[in-house]
């Protein structure tokens, strides 16, 4: 039985189907049995009445003048007057089976016990008693059958049956208005937390209170509450991230625009020009933060469906640095890839090749012209190991651990970083399961180190 | 006049003051909230334009201590931060107009104009004497009636006069309001920029007098009796 596809999934259809249908059942099973005690409380009674009613006749039956006379009483036959006007039938036969008196064509009914049989086009309920008659001979015992229609029986079973069925139909209906009754109560509180969940703004996230809820509940409750209070601690990250970046946006919408005023004042063509060159380079960088803001927001935990691909991160780092060499040149800064074959790596492809654009941008950014900048690929004891060094002013200890905040910006720096970088890059190697430090290399500047988990040994598909 | 322009952002900076100094202001530019004190000392600034979010010190602490101070000189703040709040807790602290960054340049020129019209006590935008007229907006000299063409330098000088007009001004003040930082002052060149000056306004019913050891002068001529 599949109940729980019951009407539209409804906890309370379900609830009182469980609890009604069975005791419908066992009502029908008692029904049934209590339909065939009430028959043979009507078979019996009317067995006894035939019985009865046969003995009255044959003890008026009496020699008389040495033959056999049979006197029917009023009373054999009116015994059976139930208001239900029923015919009574009888025939009084000697031994040998002479007639006597009675309905020659009157089935035969067995001694002991008593038989249906049709008559006269209706059913017919018959008993038969042997008597015997002194005096009478071979004639002795005399066998009387006396039958009744069935109207007063069935009446009589109807009856019984009746009031059977009355008491379990209010039985059936109690226990369901019980239940209803119950699950009213027992539901109040899920009741409640819908109208308080459903009646909340949209911006309220504040704990659901049920008071009285059951321990069943309870848990829901509290695992609600909790899913809030994620759901309110991202969506604060949220804000403060979107507060900060509309502030990170507004100064160099400001260069823009003096920029723009400036040229548009300036009446000598190079300085006219040099402001439009500057201009350019502006809107350059305006668009590069843009682009890390949303790297960023999508390397939040929860934007982003988790990927698992298999990347060689060797692979991806030469292709970063072959996108990147144009500028190092132009700016003379010796930018190389230090590897010894690939380094496979379990996670989200496009965010891992974004932390390294990252890695090496900021390498560039802080090196000054004739500069190096060193990218070394390494894998051991299961570890993917991805270094950054390069010979920019580097970053004093003390402030290794705050330059991984967003927007944080060292003090006194004359360039002109967006403060982003090294947040994608924390958010996306600890999203890959790996961790990043910062050092100093043996010959000063700056030192990036991320440790990657390295990928299981090859399996021929990578 | 001399701004003093304090912004962290040093592209920004750069390029703010060279489009203030398109529009001959004396422009000095510091990065960080320590150097303000040292700024102000040495070059008597006119108005500073303060961005609140600088490195070491922040603008509102440099404001603080300007005020406990009792340096008066108005101080126009730039902010990322537009917030109600901000505003109204800067110009609680003493600044004299708030800007919310990204701006329009004219309309900081107009805010600094207002100021610098406080500070004088004048709330006409054109300052007269005799024919030389100063329009405060446009930022230039008009001699009965045509414009009075002058290199930055001149402008800076007669700016100075006109502003104090009726007051002597020292030949080192008129230094200090002409050379920004990045130039080497010198003094010996005001007298210089005076003699040009004055060859300008010939004619005029304005002229400039020198007052042995004090400074100098710019007064309009009494009508010939």
């Amino acid at each position: 039985m599949r109940i729980g596809n019951l009407g539209i999934g409804s906890l309370r259809l379900q609830l009182l189907a469980w609890v009604v249908l069975p005791l419908a059942g066992l009502a029908a099973i008692n029904l049934w049995t209590s339909q065939r005690n009430a028959l043979a409380t009507a078979d019996l009674v009317t067995d006894r009445m035939l019985v009865g009613s046969a003995r009255a006749i044959a003890e008026q039956v009496a020699m008389a003048d040495g033959a056999l006379d049979a006197t029917v009483p009023p009373a054999a036959i009116e015994m059976f007057d139930t208001g239900d006007r029923d015919s009574v039938y009888y025939r009084v036969e000697t031994a040998g089976g002479r007639l006597l008196t009675g309905y020659p064509d009157l089935p035969a009914a067995p001694e002991r016990g008593s038989i249906e049989a049709a008559y006269r086009d209706h059913p017919l309920r018959l008993a038969t008693l042997s008597h015997a008659v002194i005096g009478a001979g071979t004639d002795s015992p005399i066998k009387v059958t006396v039958g009744v229609t069935l109207a007063g029986h069935d009446a009589m079973a109807k009856r019984l049956w009746l009031s059977a069925f009355a008491q379990q139909l209010a039985l059936v209906a109690i226990a369901g208005v019980f239940v209803l009754l119950g699950l009213r109560r027992g539901l109040a509180p899920l009741i409640r937390l819908r109208d308080a969940v459903r009646s909340r703004s949209r911006s309220d996230l504040d704990p659901v209170e049920v008071p009285g809820a059951q321990s069943e509940i309870r848990p829901l409750i509290e695992a609600l509450n909790a899913y809030m209070e994620r759901v309110r601690a991202q969506m604060a990250a949220q804000r403060r991230f979107i507060a900060n970046a509309a502030h990170q946006l507004r100064t160099p919408l400001a260069l823009l625009s003096t920029q723009a005023s400036y040229a548009l004042r300036e009446t000598a063509a190079a300085q006219r020009q040099e402001a439009l060159v500057a201009l350019q380079a502006s809107s350059g960088k305006l668009a590069r933060l843009a682009e890390q803001l949303l790297t960023l927001s999508r390397a939040e935990p929860g934007s982003r469906r988790p990927r698992a691909d298999r990347i060689d991160l060797t692979e991806a780092a030469r292709h970063v640095l072959e996108t990147q060499a144009p500028a190092a040149i132009e700016r003379d800064i010796d930018l190389g890839l230090e590897e010894n074959g690939p380094v496979p790596v379990i996670g989200d492809g496009t965010m891992l090749r974004e932390m390294i654009v990252n890695l090496v941008d900021n390498a560039l950014r802080y090196s000054k012209p004739g500069g190096s900048v060193t990218v070394k690929l390494a894998a051991a004891d299961g570890e993917a190991e991805l270094t950054v060094s390069d010979a920019g002013p580097g970053i004093p200890a003390e402030e290794r651990e705050h330059v991984f905040e967003r927007f944080y910006r060292l003090a006194g720096s004359a360039e002109e970083g967006s403060g982003l970088g090294l947040a994608i890059v924390r958010e996306v190697v600890e999203n890959a399961g790996g961790s990043v430090t910062l050092g100093e290399p043996a010959t000063g500047g700056l030192k990036v180190e991320v440790r990657l988990p390295l990928a299981a040994a090859d399996d021929g598909t990578a | 006049m001399r701004l003093l322009l304090v912004e962290d952002n040093r592209e920004l900076a750069d390029w703010l003051s060279k489009t203030l100094r398109q529009a001959s202001y004396v422009v000095d530019v510091v990065h960080d909230g320590e150097d303000v004190e040292h700024a102000l000392a040495a070059g008597d600034h006119a108005l500073i334009i303060l961005d609140l979010a600088l490195p070491r010190m922040g603008g509102m602490e440099v404001l603080k201590r300007l005020r406990a101070r009792g340096n008066p000189v108005p101080v126009i703040v730039l902010t990322a931060n537009a917030s109600l709040d901000g505003r109204v807790k800067g110009l609680n602290e003493g600044a004299d107009d708030y800007l919310a960054k990204p701006f329009q340049i004219e309309e900081l020129e107009a805010r600094i104009r207002v100021q610098l019209r406080r500070v004088n006590d004048r709330t006409a935008p054109v300052i007269s004497c005799g024919d030389l007229l100063f329009d405060t907006n446009t930022r230039l000299f008009s001699l009965a009636g045509a414009t009075l063409p002058l290199t930055p330098r001149e402008h800076a000088v007669l700016e100075q006069l006109v502003v104090k007009a009726g007051r002597t001004v020292s030949k080192a003040a008129l230094s200090t309001a002409i050379y920004d930082f990045e130039t080497d002052a010198d003094p010996s060149a005001i007298e210089i920029y005076v003699h040009r000056l004055r060859k300008k306004l010939e004619g005029s019913r304005v002229q400039i007098a020198t007052l042995r050891g004090l400074g100098y002068l710019l007064r309009q001529d009494d009508p010939a009796p």
